[in-house]
């Protein structure tokens, strides 16, 4: 059977609770077993930023907790969720993920670094991880030499660069065009069947929804719908 | 490692702020280094001028003497002591003294004189005390039976070349003392004090007179300009048995003229403390422009397992690069400067070099290459660079991710 891996009960997210109250996050359960790939969709304004923040730790629950990998990182302190986050958690934002003075090979080593992990095999991996991306002729390019999806690519690379156990990504296409969203979604689809890691990410884009395996759909801060689909 | 270079890279993302930036620190670290050299060296001129004809820098005397100035309270000469002075490496020379009082006089005028015994050689040697010679001749020997006195004192007595002083005043215990001396050469010092009451008589017949054979009141210690003289001082005590000696410098003996330096040198600390400030505003505002450029940055590593403390460390070396680079380069300049002004001096004119003649200091103005100056200036650049960067550094601490990456 396989393990759970993200936990979120009851989870809730009020905004300005003492001026205009926002129910962003409404009271909600979510059960994700390791080596899942979902997508979270929704209206925009149903609260997927805001759940996707509160799962990664970014972000503080007005209630609930989150449980990842049997940690509660809801109680963590704020130096031991950020360790918890550098060994466990994989980010990808929707732009601007990476440190404009770096190489992509620097970027991705970065996580690596701050691990500790001996330069050579810090070396192996990071050009292994840019090569499953489809990069390793960019090893030495810095962000601002890159196209927007290459950039993604790289931020992708990156987040799986320490063997997380899980990867959010929110909305890693949007300011893709449909090639460059293919290709990324394939390569997300790719390094979840190989290194077992768990995706969750956000998404508008039916032609990604189309790419998961499970779809959860929130609406005002519920969730609306969840199930499991076969990818086309 | 990998935060050094991060900070070094992150200096230069943007080049013409940062250039400005550590050119307005370099500007003004040239501009403090210069001036604090050029005034350092102004008084160190002066201070080798009047403390040179004077007291010495530093001067050994019988323990007491300097409370009780009397002819009683002199020591005798001691070859032993003097070798070891001469050893200590900072020490350049030594000249013995005895300073008593007399009272001078010529026809019918009498006056209360500072009188000076002296090697009349070593004081040719180590302050060309000959060349302050106005009329008449130098001393010749330790022994010789003649005088030389002030300007002033001469003009006060109304006597020139060649006449014959009567000194009178109190010898060694108690014993009168009494002798007529012919004035050999008429002599003009740069201090007016000075000018206007001493009497330069030849070491033996000083002590003759006294009846003080083989007395010293002092031995006067010559050493560098840029000496640290309480440093000299501590290491002489200690070769010096503290029960009979007591060494002194100049600043003791002389306190008006280190009371001037210091009220001389207040005015400019002011003013450059003002530079640091108005370099420390623009150090500062380039920080914060620097930390809310990179908000969403900052807010990304924090994300992905970058502790805040680092991200803070990062921002310090940033503010210390900068502040650095223009320290630096200012220190190096102002460094180019110095030399070539203390290759090509600067001779005074008109004026100036009249007032600096009449004091009978040279109208050169000195630099001062003293390594103090730059270790100062770079060290309070140094810790500017570090306090301004806390503010930044706190910033970072408090910062929530999720707001620094959606900003
Ligand atoms: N910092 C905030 N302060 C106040 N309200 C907020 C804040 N962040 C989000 N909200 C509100 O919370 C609700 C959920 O926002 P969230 O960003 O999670 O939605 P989303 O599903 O990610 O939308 P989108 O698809 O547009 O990205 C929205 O009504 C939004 O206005
Ligand atoms: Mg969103």
């Amino acid at each position: 059977m396989a393990k759970t891996i993200i936990d979120a009960h009851n989870l809730s997210k009020t905004y300005n609770a003492d001026t205009v109250p926002v129910k962003a996050v409404q009271d909600v359960h979510i059960h994700i077993e390791e080596g899942e790939f979902v997508a979270l969709v929704g209206p925009s304004g149903s609260g997927k930023s805001t759940l996707l923040n509160m799962i990664g730790g970014l972000d503080e629950p007005t209630s609930g907790s989150v449980v990842l990998d049997q940690v509660e990182i809801t109680k963590l302190p704020e130096n031991k969720l950020i360790d918890f986050r550098l060994h466990n958690i994989g980010f990808v934002f929707q732009s601007y993920n990476l440190i404009p003075v770096l190489t992509a090979k620097e970027n991705v080593g970065f996580v690596l670094q701050l691990q500790k992990i001996p330069k050579e095999e810090r070396e192996k991996r990071v050009l292994n991880l840019l090569h499953q991306v489809g990069l390793e002729d960019k090893l030495n390019s810095r962000p601002g030499e890159l196209s927007g999806g290459q950039q993604q690519r790289v931020a992708v690379a990156r987040a799986l660069a320490s063997k997380p156990k899980i990867v959010l990504a929110d909305e890693p296409t949007a300011n893709l065009d449909s090639k460059s969203t293919a290709n990324l979604l394939d390569i997300m689809a790719k390094l979840n069947k190989e290194e077992k890691t768990t995706f969750l990410f956000s998404t508008h884009d039916i032609r990604v929804i189309q790419k998961a395996r499970r779809v959860i759909t929130l609406v005002d801060g519920k969730v609306e719908s969840d199930v499991q689909q076969t990818p086309k | 490692m990998m935060l050094l270079k991060l900070a070094w890279l992150n200096i230069w993302r943007n080049k013409r702020r940062t250039i400005i930036t550590t050119t307005s620190v370099f500007f003004a670290v040239l501009l403090a280094v210069t001036t604090r050299s050029m005034t350092d060296g102004v008084y160190e001129n002066m201070i080798h001028n009047i403390v040179g004809y004077s007291s010495g820098y530093l001067q050994i005397h019988q323990y007491g003497y300097w409370d009780e100035q009397s002819i009683d309270n002199t020591f005798e000469e001691n070859g032993e002591l003097n070798q070891k002075l001469l050893k200590n490496p900072k020490v350049k020379n030594i000249m013995p003294r005895l300073n008593t009082f007399a009272l001078a006089s010529y026809s019918e005028k009498t006056k209360g004189v500072l009188v000076l015994g002296i090697d009349p050689i070593k004081e040719k040697e180590v302050n060309n005390l000959d060349q302050k010679i106005s009329k008449g001749t130098y001393l010749e020997s330790e022994n010789e039976n003649a005088i030389v006195l002030g300007e002033g004192l001469a003009a006060q007595l109304k006597l020139s070349v060649n006449d014959s002083l009567v000194l009178l005043g109190q010898g060694y215990h108690a014993s009168s003392a009494a002798a007529k001396f012919k004035v050999k050469g008429i002599i003009k010092l740069g201090s007016p004090d000075l000018n206007n009451n001493i009497v330069y008589i030849p070491l033996r017949q000083a002590q003759y007179m006294y009846g003080a054979e083989n007395r010293l009141t002092a031995i006067s210690i010559l050493t560098d300009k840029n000496t640290n003289l309480e440093k000299l001082k501590v290491s002489l005590q200690g070769l010096l048995d503290s029960d009979r000696y007591e060494v002194m410098t100049w600043k003791e003996m002389i306190p008006e003229m280190d009371q001037f330096i210091e009220a001389d040198s207040t005015g400019q600390y002011i003013i450059i403390g003002v530079l640091y400030f108005l370099i420390s505003f623009g150090l500062f505002g380039t920080l914060l422009m620097m930390i809310f450029e990179r908000k969403h940055e900052l807010g990304i590593l924090i994300a992905i397992g970058m502790k805040k403390h680092l991200l803070a460390l990062i921002l310090m070396l940033e503010s210390i690069m900068i502040a650095l680079i223009g320290c630096l380069t200012g220190v190096l300049g102002g460094m180019l400067v110095v030399t070539w002004f203390n290759k090509n001096p600067i001779h005074f004119t008109g004026e100036l070099k009249e007032i600096y003649e009449n004091y009978g200091i040279e109208s050169i103005m000195y630099f001062s290459n003293s390594a103090n100056i730059f270790v100062v200036q770079t060290l309070i650049v140094l810790i500017l660079a570090i306090v301004l960067a806390f503010y930044p550094g706190y910033t970072v601490m408090k910062l929530k991710p999720i707001d620094a990456i959606n900003s």
